[in-house]
């Protein structure tokens, strides 16, 4: 007995000591390219593509259900999009509320019979309407499908371009949002498929008319705590799996596709959990089995900012569901696993997501469960014990930190020096007890995953034209 | 002597512990230091340039018409950066005269001799700077350093010398593109050498000719889709060439320059190329078709609202929406070919155009033969349903000629 708690307070120490290193060589990364990325936009100059011939169209999906108090602010926000060539495509998902009735009197729609191919599965439409202000905007009306997906299906059907951004209605992009998420489409349509841009948290900023006015940290710990764990998974993470043309997610807040290729894996996944997970895991696969040369990217500075759950109920709701999302994508894709056939994403990225993103909680309450019966048990050293703490508290920290100074050193979005010393605060503070109550979020998600409740549940929102700095 | 992993093993998780909490609060430590550093250093930065900004600003007109001396300037890099800069917006959005105004200066104050010197001599991120610095000043003296630049290892600085070309938007500038990649063949991605082809051949899209017939590959379908774009008419004969070709993307470009022929022989051209067997290059001509807004192109249109691909199909109803002949015998030929996603994308096409009103207007008005017709055709316009009365009604419509007249 006594000789398994050692080995398993060993390999507990390992994996935590591997997980860090990956941490700490993907910041690294990150930092190293998005340096270069910075370097890179200098020869850009955005203005040049605005009127360009060769840009190519992009249809706007945004999924809207039970939006009313956002909804006009959201789409008048996508519709003054700088972009040569756009159509936004709101999908009302069978909203109860009068999210349909706001936009129809904003945008002055009216009923159109637009081209509606039913390639991707969805649940009936009701109607198509166009705005009689402006004819790049059709609003898809359908019947509640239950997820995300079947809404975003719905707008896939009827969109006509060869690249779809699919984001949240109830997020705010910045103006040049789309010219910097299609740099690298532009710079190699052939090759590169699909684009993902950075989430950032929208709590706290002032927003007028829809547009980002100042950007400020939120004033609850739970909202900042939010704010170090979007930077470190966007600028740290994706930048360095996106490097290594491993990126498993595109936000589903934020992301462009090549249109065909979303059509031949049959668009979102209606029952998925994690809808956005799984299509660019369906889409990895699909070009690996053909054998296709491409490219999924991530490009850190083409912002789009979302509103985060600003209480602990509607958090932990969210975290289960990405952990069932997690599992739900992991599981039917077992057979890529160490796959030569799959390259890169069978033998490294997938394994990385199993082993430091899906098996994590559970690893760390089996460990601290050892380490508690160790410490009964007097088997337990101490001094060993609080080291190792120190340690992994000094390792995250850095990590942490790492994002903070990736944020400073290329957008510097947080101009206040209060900001920056409050972010750089929660990065000491966010380890006890947020991180073990997150542990405990995607143990639950996994348990009601096992047990079979896949239910969605919606969270707590205050809505675009709510003061989010309130 | 040991692997890594077994010497890690051997020194043991505590002294490791203890080793790795001391570099992490180190690492801490610097990463706290270099961002209080920074913020400092850069609020010192900005504060001492927008002072300077502002006093050079006040002497603008004077410092670049010369009567302060270039030299006073000149001198300190923190200056000429800033002055530079300001040169730089302002060339973008000035007009010809000021625009003139300030190449001088920027030549007589030598900052373009110097931004020269540095796209030659300098490598890495310092040449892409100096690079891409020329190409905004749009100074033809620059041409040379910039297509030195494209015969740059790096493909980035390779890039930014090809966006300065482009910026230059003249033939000189296009000639050496034209002669570079006639030399290396395609070694940039299509889409930024397209764009800055583009903007450089729009003057003599001629140039482009010689280079077409004897690239090879991928750079042949990047120079012909540059001369769908940039085509005139004088250059319609030397288009048919590529009628035929049997490159897509050649095909589709000789369609898309055709919008740009001689009318008689653009009709030929297209007529043959909307029956093509690649969607792509029918789509194209479909395209041109419309653009020539002729009620000659009706019959093709009609077979393009028939096609197998849903764009090719948008397309042509978007075409036929904008011809102005009356619509509603266009309509009745779009019903006449009995087509039900013909007919749904002729009507989603007339919504966009928001004139679906206009034609159901007209169908009140009754311009239609007989009031049974006019219902008929109402009933399609509203419900979008063609019905075998319908079907049947649209096979005894009128002759395509007798609804042309």
């Amino acid at each position: 007995m006594i000789r398994l708690l050692e080995f398993s307070n060993h390999a507990l120490f390992w994996y935590y000591l591997a997980s860090n290193i990956s941490y700490l060589v993907m910041l690294i990364v990150a930092l190293k390219t998005s340096a270069v990325h910075q370097r890179r936009l200098k020869s850009h100059r955005l203005e040049w593509y605005k009127d360009s011939p060769l840009a190519p169209p992009i249809t706007i999906i945004a999924p809207a259900h039970n939006e009313e108090r956002s909804i006009r602010v959201a789409v008048r926000n996508l519709l003054e999009l700088e972009y040569p060539q756009l159509e936004v495509i709101v999908v009302n998902d069978g909203s109860e509320d009068r999210t349909l009735e706001e936009m129809r009197k904003e945008f002055r729609l009216r009923p159109v019979r637009a081209v509606y191919i039913p390639d991707a599965k969805s649940a009936p439409v009701r109607g198509l309407y166009r705005s009689q202000l402006n004819t790049s905007l059709l609003v898809v009306d359908k019947e509640a499908g239950g997820s995300k997906a079947d809404a975003v299906n719905a707008g896939l059907n009827a969109a006509t371009s060869p690249y779809v951004c699919i984001v949240d209605a109830d997020s705010v992009l910045e103006r040049d949002a789309l010219l910097r998420i299609m740099v690298p489409i532009m710079a190699d349509p052939k090759l590169v498929v699909a684009v993902g841009g950075i989430i950032r948290v929208l709590n706290g900023s002032e927003i007028k008319g829809g547009h980002l006015q100042r950007v400020r940290l939120p004033r609850k710990s739970i909202e900042v705590i939010q704010v170090i764990e979007y930077l470190r998974a966007f600028l740290i993470g994706r930048e360095a799996w996106g490097q290594g043309n491993m990126l498993m997610i595109i936000s589903g807040a934020f992301g462009v596709f090549r249109t065909d290729l979303v059509r031949a894996v049959g668009g979102y996944r209606s029952q998925a959990i994690g809808e956005d997970f799984d299509l660019v895991a369906r889409l990895h696969r699909l070009l690996l089995d053909k054998g296709v040369d491409y490219r999924i990217h991530f490009v850190p500075d083409p912002m789009c900012w979302t509103e985060v759950p600003s209480d602990l109920k509607s958090l932990g709701r969210q975290r289960a569901r990405w952990q069932k999302g997690l599992l739900d994508v992991l599981w039917p894709n077992r057979d890529m696993l160490f796959r030569p056939r799959f390259g890169r994403i069978g033998c490294f990225a997938l394994p990385y997501l199993w082993l430091f993103e899906f098996f994590a909680p559970v690893i760390e309450i089996t460990g601290i469960m050892t380490i508690i019966l160790a410490a009964c048990l007097g088997v337990l050293s101490r001094e060993f014990f609080l080291q190792f703490l120190l340690f992994g508290y000094a390792f995250a920290t850095v990590i942490s930190i790492g994002s903070v100074l990736q944020e400073e050193i290329t957008y510097k979005r947080y101009n206040d020096w209060q900001d920056v010393a409050r972010l750089v605060s929660y990065c000491f503070l966010e380890h006890f007890p947020y991180r073990q109550m997150h542990m405990i979020w995607r143990l639950q998600g996994l348990w009601q995953y096992l047990r079979g409740d896949l239910a969605w549940k919606p969270l707590k929102r205050k809505g675009l034209e709510s003061a989010v700095g309130g | 002597m040991g692997s890594i992993f077994e010497r890690l093993w051997r020194v043991g998780p505590a002294a490791l512990v203890a080793e790795a909490i001391v570099a992490a609060a180190i690492a801490n430590g610097v990463l706290l230091g270099f961002i209080l550093l920074r913020r400092w250093y850069r609020k010192r930065y900005f504060a001492r340039r927008d002072a300077r900004v502002f006093e050079l600003r006040k002497e603008w007109d004077r410092l670049i018409s010369g009567e302060i001396p270039y030299e006073t300037w000149r001198q300190s890099s923190f200056d000429r950066r800033i002055v530079e800069a300001i040169a730089l917006d302002s060339l973008e959005a000035a007009g010809a005269e000021e625009s003139a105004r300030l190449l001088t200066f920027l030549r007589k104050s030598g900052l373009i001799e110097k931004r020269i010197f540095e796209a030659r001599k300098l490598t890495g991120w310092r040449r892409m700077r100096a690079l891409v610095a020329l190409g905004q000043t749009r100074a033809l003296e620059g041409i040379s350093a910039l297509a030195q630049g494209l015969r740059d290892r790096d493909l980035e600085i390779r890039l930014a010398a090809l966006r300065g070309l482009g910026r230059m938007a003249c033939p000189q500038a296009a000639e050496e593109i034209l002669a570079w990649v006639g030399e290396r063949g395609l070694c940039v991605p299509a889409l930024p050498l397209q764009s800055a082809l583009i903007q450089c051949c729009a003057e003599r899209p001629q140039l482009l000719i010689p280079y077409l017939q004897h690239a090879q590959g991928p750079l042949r379908e990047v120079l012909g889709r540059v001369l769908g774009e940039v085509a005139t008419p004088s250059l319609s004969l030397d288009l048919l060439q590529f009628v035929g070709d049997d490159l897509d993307e050649l095909r589709a470009a000789a369609a898309r320059a055709m919008s740009q022929a001689e009318r008689g022989l653009a009709f030929d051209v297209l007529n043959e190329l909307v029956r093509d067997p690649v969607w792509f290059v029918r789509l194209r001509a479909l395209v041109s078709l419309g653009e020539l807004c002729d009620p000659l192109a009706i019959p093709d249109l009609l077979v393009g609202l028939t096609d197998s691909h849903r764009l090719v199909r948008l397309r042509a109803a978007e075409a036929l929406v904008k011809l102005t002949v009356p619509m509603i015998s266009i309509f009745q030929q779009v019903i006449a070919t009995r087509d039900r996603y013909g007919l749904q994308a002729y009507l989603t096409a007339l919504e966009n155009a928001d004139l679906r009103g206009k034609l159901e207007e007209e169908l009140q008005a009754g311009a239609a033969d007989s009031k049974e017709e006019k219902e008929t055709l109402l009933r399609i316009l509203q419900t979008g349903v063609l019905r075998a009365v319908e079907l049947a009604m649209a096979e005894s419509a009128p002759p395509k000629t007798a609804l042309l007249s």
